[in-house]
């Protein structure tokens, strides 16, 4: 384990800890949420995980026959599943599943959830898990918040369809649209002033249908009703060990999250709930 | 004594995992016999046993008979466990031995993988931009074109769930060794991926 300086990136041990689900040092933890080169190194790892998992953990497994107690055959195969029937599986990702539902509590690092049927799912996360929050989260965009403003441009003002605010999330990046990275001033109801890096100031508008996303939030910025998607590992208790959440606040009435991957790659589903499908 | 000629079906345990069981106290068991203990024990250990097996040796049939002469062996040498391992590096490491053995005419290959196995890896290159570019199913894939070593440590981090000193003591080899070992299974695997996507 690496205890050195707290800025110092995880050494391997810790990631594998991460990847496998074994504890690691608050201060791993809380580098890793902050740390893209280590978030990368884990999702690596993941990944390289994912690849194993796939080639052993779907095995079914053989019945174990004693005969007479010196010696035993394996025969017929059986086919058991862990997985509760409130979730279920990922079309394409053999090793993954899904859950959806509402916001219910948060318990430490769980998260419980109410699914349409009623029942209750808790969903676990870890620092590695990809966790998104969008809808029309205006208030979000606050003076001194670094955001990408998305939307299209006239008369040297953007009228911003998309606000991805935090780090740079290469994936929220539709085409069509005007892109200006910068610093939020002048934070009003109908919009703000994006200061880019350069010094320049450009006039920001923003509506009921501007999309807010925060590609990178806490468990704590995930308001209660919120529509929840999670993707991960089930347990044999019938939770789900999170790869991703996608939080969406503010559903449109009679809308419905239909999230659908390019591939199994943590970057895919990761790009796939950063806007909540 | 069971009846050898049962009905095979009563014979099978479908319930699920118990997680408060206690590995050491059933191993007691299956040393004095008690067979109720040795179909649970299977039930708790085979199919990692099995999993990892099958990611060493690529076949399902002569996993299958590794696995059941690695339970053979749990079932006469239970009164040996010393408890200085955990139960799951213990049975991995004599399903270990047992491979060992049925693949002994592959030796030269193995020494070869081992000697393959611990060299350092070049550093960041083409075959982390690889793996930032994979699909899981293209990984999967890719595993299995690994040398043995290196599917080996891979099964044993990421499928049999044991800790790195754990996998240590399996492989007999230093807690650094099995870092140097996975870090040069995640670099073959990036190299493959990279053929792969050049082949495409």
């Amino acid at each position: 384990m690496n205890t050195g300086h707290a800025d110092a990136h995880l050494d391997l041990e810790d990631l594998i800890a991460e990847v496998t689900g074994q504890a690691i040092a608050d201060r791993a933890r809380e580098h890793l949420t902050r740390c893209e080169h280590c978030q990368l190194e884990a999702n690596r790892w993941n990944l390289v995980a994912g690849g194993v998992r796939d080639l052993t953990a779907g095995l079914p497994q053989a019945a174990l026959v004693l005969l007479g107690g010196a010696s035993y055959g394996i025969s017929a195969a059986l086919a058991p599943h862990a997985s509760g029937t409130e979730l279920t599986a990922v079309s394409g990702c053999v090793t993954l599943e899904e859950a959806t539902g509402t916001l219910a509590q948060v318990n430490g690092t769980s998260l419980v959830i109410k699914t349409a049927s009623g029942q209750p799912v808790t969903v676990t996360t870890a620092a590695s898990t990809f966790m998104s929050l969008s809808g029309t989260l205006l208030s979000d965009i606050t003076d001194g918040a670094t955001v990408d403003v998305r939307g299209s441009s006239s008369d040297g003002t953007i009228a911003a369809a998309i606000v991805t605010v935090g780090p740079p999330f290469s994936a929220v990046n539709p085409p069509g649209l005007v892109a200006v990275r910068g610093t939020v001033g002048d934070a009003s109801t109908a919009g703000f002033t994006l200061v880019t890096s350069a010094g320049t100031r450009v006039p920001v508008t923003t509506s009921g249908d501007t999309l807010v996303v925060v590609p990178h939030a806490s468990l704590g910025q995930l308001p209660a009703g919120a529509t929840i998607f999670a993707v991960g590992q089930a347990g044999p208790d019938g939770t789900l060990s999170a790869r991703a959440v996608a939080a969406v606040r503010q559903l449109p009435a009679g809308g419905h999250l239909n999230v659908s991957f390019r591939s199994c790659s943590p970057s895919s589903i990761a790009a796939a709930l950063a806007l909540g499908g | 004594m069971n009846d050898p000629h049962r009905d095979a079906a009563a014979a099978t345990f479908t319930a699920d995992h118990d997680g408060d069981c206690d590995d050491a106290a059933l191993l007691g068991k299956i040393g004095q016999g008690d067979e109720d203990a040795m179909a649970t024990f299977y039930r708790e250990h085979g199919r990692v046993v099995l999993g990892q097996v099958l990611l060493v040796t690529g076949e399902r049939v002569l996993a299958e008979e590794i696995v059941q002469d690695t339970m053979l062996a749990v079932w006469r040498g239970a009164g040996s466990f010393r408890g200085e391992s955990s139960v799951r590096s213990w049975v991995i490491a004599i399903a270990r031995r047992q491979t060992r053995d049925r693949l002994r005419g592959h030796r030269l290959r193995l020494v070869d993988n081992a000697y393959l196995a611990d060299q350092p890896s070049s550093g960041p290159g083409p075959e982390v931009t690889a793996l930032d570019r994979a699909e899981l199913a293209e990984v999967t894939g890719a595993i299995r074109e690994l040398a043995q070593s290196h599917r080996e440590v891979l099964g044993l981090v990421f499928g049999s769930g044991l800790s790195l000193p754990e996998v240590a003591g399996v492989l007999e080899i230093p807690v650094g060794t099995v870092k140097s070992r996975l870090t040069a299974a995640r670099t073959a695997l990036g190299r493959v991926l990279t053929e792969k996507g050049q082949n495409r």
